[in-house]
């Protein structure tokens, strides 16, 4: 049933049972708030987001306040405005106000709100209640229970989401504190969601904190990569630097407003001290380290090979988009005829993994993708690790496509080793990790930060990426562009051999 | 007097009887006449005639009984539980701990009486952890209903069920709030809930609950017995009945009386309490326990003992404490002993009153000392403006509300303080 409210004199349609607090969200109005949070159950503890309502005598907390018909709601009046002021004057006096220390700043709620309803001279002058500092909590979590505003999202997201409940508010009045309980830790795959969603610099991630301060980072909106849920995320990156920082995730049907510490680990693969940078091909000496050779030569090395192969196999991973995979299979099944296409998957029994939250045993964003590409070129297959199969096959070619985090396949190295026994492999990967090994040649790849496509997650919807920065290095590209070049250097090869 | 401020003895019907706690003389005195009749009675029936009794919440808040009662939803296929919250802990109250003291039978039959009223097949007495004759008076109370058919199943023959459990507080103040008691009472830490909902919708273990205090209890076997009129004669008519008051501080005669409500202060104080205690002079009032704003003896002069002269004053009546401060009191010493012990008990959940009551408290000790300055008063007036009225529960304005009675009705004594401590 819908009802008719004013927020600000504005008219809005409001569904029976929303919040006036859900109603504004959804319509982009200002009412600051610090324990509300879309993703758990209200607290109403913060007192911060007091609105007007017409006819009732005091200031109500718009995060609990259920719509009514004709209700007319003022979030800008001068009793809001002053009930915004000192509610964020409350929370500040025991604060450290250690915000040049701080690893939140530039992303905190008390900093800005001071910015947007504050701006008063603190008038606090006794000393403030002191509380222990830099606690180590949990996996990738510092906490600071002084910073902390005591807005129990923590608490709740510990009883609500994981239902781990790690975390309880201990002592009462201004004594109160945040921890864990005696001889616990927090230790589950989620812990770094409390530290996105504390709204101040209580707790901070023991991976990202003081490597950079927020505000030389950037952010694209992409997808996780890790696994087959693909969550919705935001990229830190400094693209003068072309480094990236941390993955946080953003809301979406997929993953609400969560993602796994596993995810987050995903933006370690594409710094450049990870990175294979260039081509390379193998040294005459087989027992030396590869050779950096320039990308035109490999190409054209692959293509004179393709000519002479009888046996020609495709080793595809499904950590690549839809549009690469169309285009690999246009060129190699539909215009060359190939047809041993096989799938390279990490041990199908981890694959079949669910944790009852987000995270995935089948670590690859696109393992639905690749069948689906597949189909499209007639070739039907069921998900499975086809690796042993091509191992054992009897090709004088084959065209790799290695994961792009290698740590996800569980038996990578072995299966690194494996493939360089083979008599001739165009490796195509974008960690410089596969150098240890020696191939006929490697191909130098693009990671999905790099890249706009698609992938298709377990159920089957689509994810879509978008390029944060440019390649790392301009010898580097995607699986489109490198079989472009392929493609045209077979045709100049052709047409040579047609005209000789 | 006239007919409705005539003393009446109905929580006290029983003082100076010895052996007044044992079963045998409870019902010697006609206990457990009232809980027949009322098994006899249709449950709203029962509602129905507390409502017209006019009886309201002895705890503080003064919210109508009968009324209160109404909001448990009767269509609920969930259990239902009452509450007694005997959690006595407002600074200058002692009247509860009087009629455990007294009665227990008295708070045991119209917790049986009320429980039928609504349905409530169970219930708790939740008594604070320091009455520990108390509890054990509670607890003989409770075997003797048992044994003798008013507890349990099938009462009287009526085929009505009520158990009654008694459950010991842990220590805080807060949990003489009624859904901190319910929090508390669940075993989890004793914080207030979120309202709405109110617990007679969604409280104890999520089913409608109702929370009454002792005192209100007690009264519902003579409302029951006696009939709503009667009740109704005795007080004013917005605050019917009687209550106890408790005077403490530089009086003659500190106790607890039961003296009808709207009686007129000046006489209590004169007359039932004695006066001052020789040598003594009256500098200020307060009429309700720690959070109700103090009175001077000027505005004392007319105040009668009910809940709307005293609102109208700016103050309450809260549970009834009426605490006598006498001049040699310094206010600076008892507005420092008043906001600590709200900044000690403050649950700390909501920002306002965690933070504030803790503030306050700095500006007090510091004032104490003579570190303070003039510009705190009105700091303090502010800090407890926006404490009021900003939080779950009302622990944020039992604190906000003295600190500004105090500020403004003493001002000069307070700045006056600060300068002979820096003279």
């Amino acid at each position: 049933m819908s009802i008719a409210i004013t927020i600000n004199e504005e008219e809005f349609t409001a569904e029976q049972g929303q919040t006036v607090m859900e109603l504004a969200q959804q319509h982009d109005i200002y009412i600051p708030h610090f324990c509300w949070h879309p993703g758990l159950s209200i607290a109403g503890v913060c007192r911060f987001c007091m609105v007007e309502v017409e006819g009732r005598p005091k200031l109500e907390i718009a995060c609990n306040l259920p719509v009514t018909a004709g209700m007319q709601v003022r979030t800008d009046s001068e009793p809001v405005q002053e009930a915004h002021k000192w509610a964020l004057e409350f929370h500040l006096i025991n604060h450290p106000l250690d915000c040049p220390i701080c690893d939140q700043a530039g992303e905190c709620g008390l900093q800005d709100y001071y910015m947007q309803v504050g701006k008063y001279q603190a008038q606090m002058t006794q000393a403030k209640v002191l509380k222990p500092k830099k606690l180590d909590v949990g996996v990738d979590l510092v906490l600071d229970t002084e910073r902390c505003i005591l807005c129990s999202r923590c608490v709740r997201f510990e009883d609500e989401v994981t239902k781990s409940g790690g975390l309880g508010i201990f002592d009462r009045g201004d004594r109160a504190i945040i921890g864990t309980y005696q001889n616990k830790r927090i230790e589950h795959n989620y812990t770094t969601n409390l530290v996105d969603i504390c709204p101040v610099g209580a707790f901070t991630s023991k991976d990202f904190r003081f490597k950079k301060r927020v505000w030389f980072t950037q952010e694209a909106q992409t997808v996780c990569p890790g696994c087959a849920t693909g969550c919705a995320i935001d990229l830190a990156f400094n693209a003068d630097l072309k480094r990236y920082y941390r993955i946080k995730p953003r809301f979406s049907e997929v993953n609400a407003h969560w993602m796994c510490n596993f995810g987050r680990g995903m933006y370690m693969h594409l710094n450049v001290e990870q990175r294979l940078l260039s081509a390379y091909s193998a040294a005459e000496d087989a027992h030396k380290p590869m050779l950096k050779t320039d990308t035109a030569h490999i190409v054209q090395a692959l293509a004179e090979q393709l000519q002479q192969a009888q046996q020609v196999a495709l080793l595809v991973t499904p950590q690549y988009t839809v549009e690469d995979y169309r285009a690999l299979l246009a060129f190699f099944v539909g215009k060359l005829g190939i047809r041993n296409v096989h799938q390279w998957r990490s041990r199908q029994e981890d694959t079949e993994k669910f944790d009852g939250v987000l995270w995935r045993g089948d670590q690859n964003p696109n393992s639905r993708g690749l069948l689906e590409v597949l189909a499209e070129f007639g070739i039907d297959k069921q998900q499975g690790n086809e690796f042993d199969t091509l191992a054992a096959g009897n090709y004088d070619l084959v065209i790799a496509l290695a994961p792009q985090v290698l740590a996800t396949f569980a038996d990578i190295e072995t299966d690194l080793q494996k493939l360089q026994e083979l008599p001739w492999v165009s490796l195509w990967a974008s960690a410089k990790q596969v150098l240890d090994y020696r191939y006929q040649q490697v191909l130098a790849l693009t990671c999905f930060a790099e890249q706009r496509g698609t992938y298709r997650n377990y159920a089957g919807v689509e994810r879509q990426l978008h390029a944060a920065t440019s390649p790392v290095s301009a010898e580097i590209m995607s699986i489109t562009a490198l079989v472009e070049k392929l493609a045209a250097c077979c045709k100049a090869q052709e047409d040579e051999h047609g005209s000789s | 007097m006239p007919d409705n401020l005539t003393k009446v003895k109905i929580l006290t019907a029983f003082e100076g009887v010895p052996d007044s706690r044992t079963l045998t003389c409870y019902e010697a005195g006609g206990g457990y006449q009232a809980l027949r009749k009322a098994l006899a009675l249709p449950p709203s029936e029962i509602t129905a005639i507390v409502k017209a009794s006019g009886l309201r919440g002895r705890g503080g808040a003064g919210f109508p009984t009968g009324l209160k009662w109404s909001f448990v939803p009767q269509d609920s296929d969930m259990p239902k539980y009452l509450v007694c919250n005997n959690d006595e802990g407002e600074p200058g109250t002692f009247k509860d701990r009087y009629i455990c003291e007294l009665s227990p039978h008295m708070l045991v039959e119209g917790m049986a009486i009320s429980a039928r009223a609504f349905g409530a097949n169970k219930g708790y007495i939740y008594t604070r952890y320091e009455f520990f004759e108390e509890i054990a008076w509670l607890r003989t109370a409770i075997d003797e209903a048992y044994a003798a058919g008013y507890l349990g199943k099938n009462i009287l023959a009526s085929g009505f069920d009520f158990d009654l459990d008694h459950y010991e507080g842990a220590g805080a103040y807060i949990c003489g709030e009624e859904t901190g008691l319910l929090s508390s009472l669940e075993g989890k830490k004793g914080q207030p809930k979120l309202k709405p909902p109110f617990p007679a919708v969604s409280g104890y273990l999520g089913c409608p609950t109702i929370v009454n205090n002792t005192e209100t209890l007690a009264a519902v076997p003579w409302i029951i017995t006696h009939g709503a009129e009667a009740y109704r004669k005795i007080g004013t008519e917005k605050s019917a009945g009687t209550k106890l008051f408790c005077i403490s501080g530089h009086v003659q005669k500190p106790g607890v009386y039961e003296l009808p409500l709207g009686y007129p202060f000046m006489k209590f104080f004169a007359e039932e309490a004695g006066g001052m205690a020789a040598g003594r002079e009256l500098k200020g009032c307060i009429p309700g326990g720690a959070s109700a704003p103090i009175l001077t003896p000027a505005e004392l002069q007319d105040a009668t003992l009910d809940y709307e002269d005293l609102a109208a004053k700016g103050s309450m009546l809260g549970s009834g404490a009426v605490i006598i401060v006498d001049a040699e009191q310094p206010m600076v010493e008892l507005l420092k002993v008043v906001v600590d012990f709200f900044h000690h008990e403050s649950c700390g959940q909501c920002t306002p009153c965690r933070e504030g009551t803790g503030w306050l408290a700095n500006i007090m000790h510091a004032y104490v000392k003579g570190e303070g300055k003039e510009s705190d008063l009105p700091l303090m007036h502010n800090i407890s403006q926006q404490m009021m009225g900003r939080t779950i529960c009302a622990l944020s304005d039992a604190a906000a509300m003295p600190t500004q009675a105090i500020v403004q009705k003493y001002q000069d004594e307070l700045k006056n303080y600060l300068q002979a401590k820096a003279g």
